[in-house]
């Protein structure tokens, strides 16, 4: 009975369905009553779909009409909305968006984090109050987060505008994305492993950082993840606390640029340049939440590449 | 026997929320033999087990009463730290649970880590602790592997060196076997026997032959329609067997419930 000696069999080389056409393999799986679900889901996935190439289509087109190296490098100083599209570009509102976002990120983050582990990881009797209140936080518009930093600091405490305050505005819209991500990755542990380590002597904050973390390390970035696509594109709320500047502003205690914001300055303008200029920001704006996008799959599938690749082992 | 005692449970109680689940358990582990511990599902013989290392504590609503005592020293003392306690009696679980991010070598690491402990030779801990769960065999050629690269059966067998590399004085062990199939239970079984003349074993076994193997003493555990859990039997595995006292005890070593 040593399986390493029996003679391996060769795969047939007709499989009889290989050779039917599509609808005649998508019809062998189907049952009598699956056509009208089929074709219902086939109609409304397409129409989903156009509305979603449209609107790719439209800022693709449009965008890259403005896009050179010149428009993703340079500022905005001197460049009105009719100046030609070979001067100028949305460089300073990259570096205020980087700045801004990244500020609320690195703020937001730990926050979330620590939020999801007291809802996950401790027996708080507040913590389904606490819960909700985050959650309730997810229907908070943008525009109030921005009008609340405005009225408290900017016209309650006579703070200046500026890069920090427009950061401090997004926390109260990315903390929810990044609470609920954090708290479903930290939850799918499994509580075996949380006991496993707590039987092994350890106290529950290092079973904490040496295991469960470890383990829902990819929902963690995700959560990271998404929190920053939640916030890239919110121009309200940085109208009201950040304002606006043309030129490259590294201070954050300044009023500096960003995408939205470049966006909404050009969209009010009916010139052809000025209306590209706007596309152009948009479709950067894009690119950068593509690649989030792309980054978040890439992290959770590598995880589940990993596992598939162990399995296939054992 | 009660002299030599290692591990002494006296009028342990427990509930959880209101419900009483355990009365009056008074059970006695001496040193280096292997306790079985038996009885029909809810019957409270792995909460029992679990107020050994004080991990029931780890259930929200559970609530205790009585003495569990190590060497003559209560583990529930108020100046007792749990982790402390958990340090000395290590724990294997009924699903294996190695820890995901971690290679072989590291799981059995871990606890060392988790409870910031040096090691003097780490090297020489793996390999020792590996062939006490006799699975160094097995292993040695990929220590670096991922741990869920093993089989369920070999994971458990890693759960074991795990345990075994904090050198705990007590071993428990929560259906070990349940989730196994019977050449790795085997290879669990004579694991246990191996371990037994140098540790003190308390398993928790729903498999009648699986106790009659491995334990030198059985504790038959019952709860009666709807009342907490007790110990009805207890004493030498030969015995409670072959000539036990309670016919309830008769009953339910020899299949006619449960």
């Amino acid at each position: 009975m040593d399986p390493g000696n029996l003679p391996q069999l060769p795969r047939p080389a007709t499989e009889p369905w290989r050779n039917l056409s599509l609808p005649r393999r998508i019809a062998r799986n189907l049952g009598h009553g699956d056509w009208p679900l089929l074709i219902g889901s086939l109609l409304l996935t397409a129409f989903v779909g156009a509305l979603l190439v449209s609107v790719i289509w439209s800022v693709l087109e449009a965008g890259f009409k403005a896009m050179s190296w010149q428009f993703i490098s340079q500022n905005n100083v001197y460049i009105t909305p009719t100046t030609s599209l070979d001067f100028g570009g949305v460089g300073h509102a990259v570096l205020g968006t980087v700045l801004i976002v990244g500020l609320a990120t690195v703020i937001t983050v730990p926050l979330g984090v620590l939020v999801a582990v007291y809802l996950t990881e401790t027996r708080e009797k507040p913590r389904n109050t606490v819960r909700t209140l985050v959650q309730a936080m997810s229907g908070l518009p943008s525009v109030v987060s921005g009008l609340f930093i405005y009225s408290a600091l900017i016209v309650g405490l006579h703070i200046h505008y500026g890069g920090w305050l427009g950061s401090l505005a997004l926390i109260p819209l990315m903390l929810p994305t990044v609470t609920r991500v954090a708290e479903e990755a930290l939850r799918l542990v499994p509580m075996e492993l949380r006991n496993g380590a707590l039987a092994l002597g350890a106290p529950a904050y290092r079973a904490f950082l040496q295991v469960t973390m470890p383990a829902a390390k990819s929902g963690l970035i995700t959560a990271l993840i998404l929190g920053i696509a939640r916030v890239i594109g919110e121009t309200a709320p940085l109208l009201l606390t950040v304002n606006y500047a043309n030129n490259t502003v590294f201070d954050m205690s300044q009023p500096m640029a960003s995408l939205p914001t470049y966006i909404f300055q050009y969209l009010g303008g009916s010139y052809d340049t000025a209306l590209a200029r706007a596309w152009g920001a948009a479709l950067i704006v894009l690119v950068l939440v593509a690649v989030l996008f792309t980054a978040a799959r890439l992290v959770s599938r590598g995880k589940r590449a990993r596992k598939r690749k162990s399995a296939a082992k054992a | 026997m009660t002299e030599n005692a290692h591990l002494q449970a006296k009028d342990v109680n427990v509930w959880f929320g209101e419900r009483h689940v355990l009365r009056n358990v008074n059970l006695t582990f001496p040193a280096n033999q292997v306790t079985a511990l038996i009885g029909p599902s809810g019957c409270g013989k792995s909460t029992f087990l679990r107020t050994l290392n004080r991990m029931h504590e780890l259930i929200p609503s559970a609530g205790f009463a009585g003495e569990v005592l190590l060497d003559g020293k209560d583990i529930y003392e108020p100046t007792m730290d749990p982790t402390q306690v958990r340090l000395n009696i290590g724990m294997v679980f009924q699903k294996p649970n190695p820890f995901p991010t971690m290679s072989i070598k590291e799981n059995v690491l871990s606890g060392l880590r988790l409870s910031k402990k040096k090691s003097d030779n780490a090297e020489e801990l793996v390999e020792t602790s590996l062939r006490r769960a006799s699975i160094w065999n097995e292993v040695k050629d990929r220590l670096n592997d991922p741990a869920l690269s093993l089989s369920g059966g070999q994971q458990q067998r890693l759960c074991i060196a795990r345990s075994l590399a904090m050198n705990p004085e007590v071993l428990l062990m929560d259906e070990p076997c349940s989730a196994l199939d019977p050449g790795s239970t085997r290879r669990v079984e004579e694991t246990i026997l191996e371990l037994s003349p140098t540790m003190t074993i308390v398993i928790v076994t729903h498999n009648m032959q699986q106790a009659q193997r491995i334990s030198d003493q059985t504790a038959f555990f019952l709860a009666e329609d709807g009342n907490p859990g007790r110990v009805v039997e207890f004493g030498e595995t030969e015995a409670v067997f072959n000539q036990p006292i309670d016919p309830r005890t008769n009953d339910y070593v020899n299949g006619h419930f449960g």
